[in-house]
């Protein structure tokens, strides 16, 4: 029913642009000269059928529950019930409504099974009706306006310019929206974890956590030694250190070599092929490292007389530094590009070779962009996820070898919310706080990333 | 004396030629000016003196141009010690973004012309000094060149060309981003710096060329219509066309 009356409303939508827009043409055909083009009267006619359709149907939305349910529950007041229990018959009588009810049927809910679809089919015929009386008493209204000198322009200007900042507000809303509830969770969680226990503490073990029956009583004594975070930030920054390595030089001596020394033909083939590798999935970077890199590090160090866990920082931090390359290589290869020729040419007439040009001249003016693009691709590393969960090894052992495994926040964060979860466990606002603390890296190094870019901007232009 | 001599000279960008049979000679301390309308070839030419145009991956150049009486465009040239000799100078000021001091310090270091620290202290002094720029950022060596102004910065370029005692200097419309007062600067010590150099310049003010050169080669349309002296060639052109380009009726 309503996916018939928004078509209805869409295609009235287009009849009064087509309509506006004649009335322009027959305006203009009077030798009229008019203030906009015809289009615009149309989309001005468009707008007015547009809005009050949008206000009605979002007043409806919000009220027509609320006042339903009023009307059902009066038939119960004064009869003493509680309101848990006044709800309750709400869900009962709606659940019957809808033929969902496997319960006893009361005929008091029964009859109010009956009022409330009544209600409801009311509420619709007299919705339509409504709205489309609306639309047609205000496009009505808005066509015996327009004339030639009626401003139908900036109407349409501002009506996109509102309909622009609500998109922009609806991502910024839900940004701040999940901000607020991961601090919330934290709040939370910091009251029976001591702060300083998860900053300083040295055993991660949620597993402990999860034996917990949720009825029993909350005895925040049981948590001691079990969120020290010491040992995930430890083993993030590892991995992240070990996939930087990786990433930073094959991706930047690639990224040189697109932009300085590549021939046009091989840099029109090699750039999309590296920017494919930013193209596969995390997942694929996953099992690639748990299936095929960490077993040939465990054989390759066993021949070697090493002992090498089968899932090693090393394996998950190499192939995450494989995913990170294209990153780098492609931020690198636009930074390098962007330094001016005149200073190329300034240095090769000056005798220099190209190696000696890029070292002295381009590297050093490009370098406030490079450090940009690399720690664009830290943040990346630190927020990775699904290398590590299926590469690392979810234990959160506090090591700096390589060889052993290790486990991140993210990893950790999976591990936590994986299966059942009850809100208000100290174990599920555990993640929150781990994915609170991930937010707050990963935002002092993004806000580091673009100043230096910023910089680097400012410098050229 | 001649100093440098260009025998038909072709340039094709890609499929396209640039310039046609180009032959000119350019004699030894004196100032050589390039003129011609936008587009005709004179940059182009100026490029493959030094060649610069080695850079421009579709760009080819056939033709004979010989320096000291050696050919450049041998095989057997090396392009390093080429631009030791030649410096150029650009159209838009272009210092790195380094100090004064590295600017200037840049040419000497990558030839490996100072043994010690004093010595490179010298070259940079004198370089700033026969640039005319010394007096005015002795205090300040050791600030970005970036934030000089464009007459500064374009006598610092100046100063990076001369560092390495280059026995010709190529100079691209060095004065097209500069005001009259600084211009009439980098005209005053292109006069100065032809007592050491052989200079040749490429400007699109006639007055400029009438004022720093002795000789003077007009280009058009990729050739090179005529050469001689300034004198002869702003008085008394034996071509119709340099006639009009000079009296301002095309280009």
């Amino acid at each position: 029913m309503n996916l018939i009356l928004f078509t209805f409303i869409v295609l009235l939508g287009f009849t009064s642009y087509y309509f506006g827009r004649k009335k322009a043409y027959t305006i203009q055909s009077t030798k009229k000269r008019l203030t906009a083009l015809p289009q615009f009267y149309g989309y001005y006619l468009a707008i007015w059928c547009a809005i009050p359709a949008f206000i009605i149907f979002s007043l409806w939305a919000i009220f027509e529950p609320t006042i339903v349910k009023l009307l059902i529950l009066s038939d119960y007041s004064n009869q003493g019930y509680l309101d848990n229990e006044l709800n309750l018959i709400y869900e009962k009588t709606k659940a019957l409504s809808r033929g969902q009810f496997t319960g006893e049927i009361t005929p008091f809910i029964e009859a109010s099974a009956e009022k409330y679809l009544s209600l409801r089919s009311i509420a619709q015929s007299s919705k339509v009706v409504i709205v489309l009386s609306a639309i047609i008493a205000s496009v009505a209204y808005a066509y015996k306006r327009i004339s030639s000198n009626s401003r139908t322009r900036e109407p349409v200007e501002k009506f996109l310019n509102a309909v622009l900042f609500t998109a922009s507000l609806a991502a910024i809303l839900t940004t701040v929206g999940i901000v607020f509830s991961l601090i919330f969770q934290t709040i939370d969680f910091f009251k029976v974890i001591p702060l300083f226990d998860f900053v300083f503490g040295t055993h991660w073990y949620p597993a402990k956590a999860f034996v917990r029956d949720s009825s029993e009583a909350l005895d925040p004594t049981m948590y001691s030694d079990t969120f020290g975070a010491v040992p995930i930030f430890a083993g993030t920054f590892f991995i992240a250190f070990i996939a930087m390595c990786v990433a930073i030089p094959i991706g930047l001596m690639s990224g040189i070599y697109l932009a300085e020394y590549a021939s046009t033909k091989v840099r029109q083939y090699a750039k999309p092929l590296i920017e494919i590798l930013a193209g596969i999935p995390t997942v694929v970077y996953g099992f690639f490292a748990a299936l095929t890199v960490g077993p040939f590090l465990k054989e390759l160090g066993t021949s070697m007389g090493l002992e090498v866990s089968a899932e090693s920082a090393l394996a998950a931090g190499g192939v995450m530094g494989i995913m990170i390359i294209p990153f780098i290589s492609s931020l690198s290869d636009d930074v390098i590009t962007s330094v001016p020729q005149s200073l190329r040419d300034g240095s090769y007439a000056m005798g220099a070779t190209k190696s000696e040009t890029i070292k002295r001249v381009i590297f050093p003016a490009a370098l406030p962009g490079i450090v940009g693009s690399i720690l664009l691709g830290v943040s990346r590393a630190i927020g990775e996820t699904m290398i590590v969960v299926m590469a690392s090894g979810l234990a959160a052992n506090l090591t700096l070898n390589p060889l052993e495994s290790t486990s991140t926040i993210t990893a950790q964060i999976v591990v936590i919310l994986i299966g059942d979860q009850a809100f208000g466990d100290p174990k599920t606002q555990a993640a929150f706080a781990l994915g609170m603390s991930l937010f707050l890296v990963t935002l002092c190094l993004n806000i580091v990333a673009l100043r230096v870019v910023k910089k680097y901007r400012e410098k050229y232009e | 004396m001649i100093k440098i001599k260009a025998k038909d000279v072709d340039v094709f960008y890609g499929k396209k030629q640039a310039l046609f049979n180009i032959s000119l000679d350019i004699e030894e301390n004196q100032v050589t000016a390039l003129i011609g309308p936008s587009g005709c070839g004179k940059s182009t030419f100026l490029r493959c003196l030094n060649r610069m145009n080695d850079v421009i991956d579709i760009c080819s150049v056939k033709g004979e141009i010989l320096i000291n009486d050696f050919n450049i465009n041998d095989k057997s040239c090396d392009v390093v010690r080429l631009r030791e000799k030649i410096g150029m100078v650009f159209q838009k000021p272009n210092p790195f973004p380094k100090t004064l001091y590295e600017n200037v310090s840049y040419g000497p270091t990558i030839h490996g012309m100072a043994q010690s620290k004093q010595e490179m202290d010298e070259i940079v002094e004198t370089s700033l000094k026969k640039a005319a720029l010394w007096e005015e950022v002795k205090d300040r060596l050791h600030e970005p060149g970036t934030g000089l102004s464009g007459g500064q910065q374009q006598r610092l370029c100046i100063a990076r060309a001369i560092s390495v005692r280059p026995e010709v200097i190529l100079m691209d419309e060095p004065c097209s981003a500069l005001d009259p007062i600084a211009t009439a600067q980098i005209e005053e010590l292109i006069d100065e710096l032809k007592k050491e150099h052989t200079i040749i310049i490429v400007t699109h003010s006639m007055a400029q060329a009438a004022r720093v050169s002795q000789n003077t080669g007009f280009f058009h349309l990729g050739q090179l219509i005529e050469h001689g002296s300034t004198d002869k060639i702003f008085k008394n052109p034996d071509n119709k066309k340099t006639q009009d380009y000079i009296t301002g009726r095309f280009g």
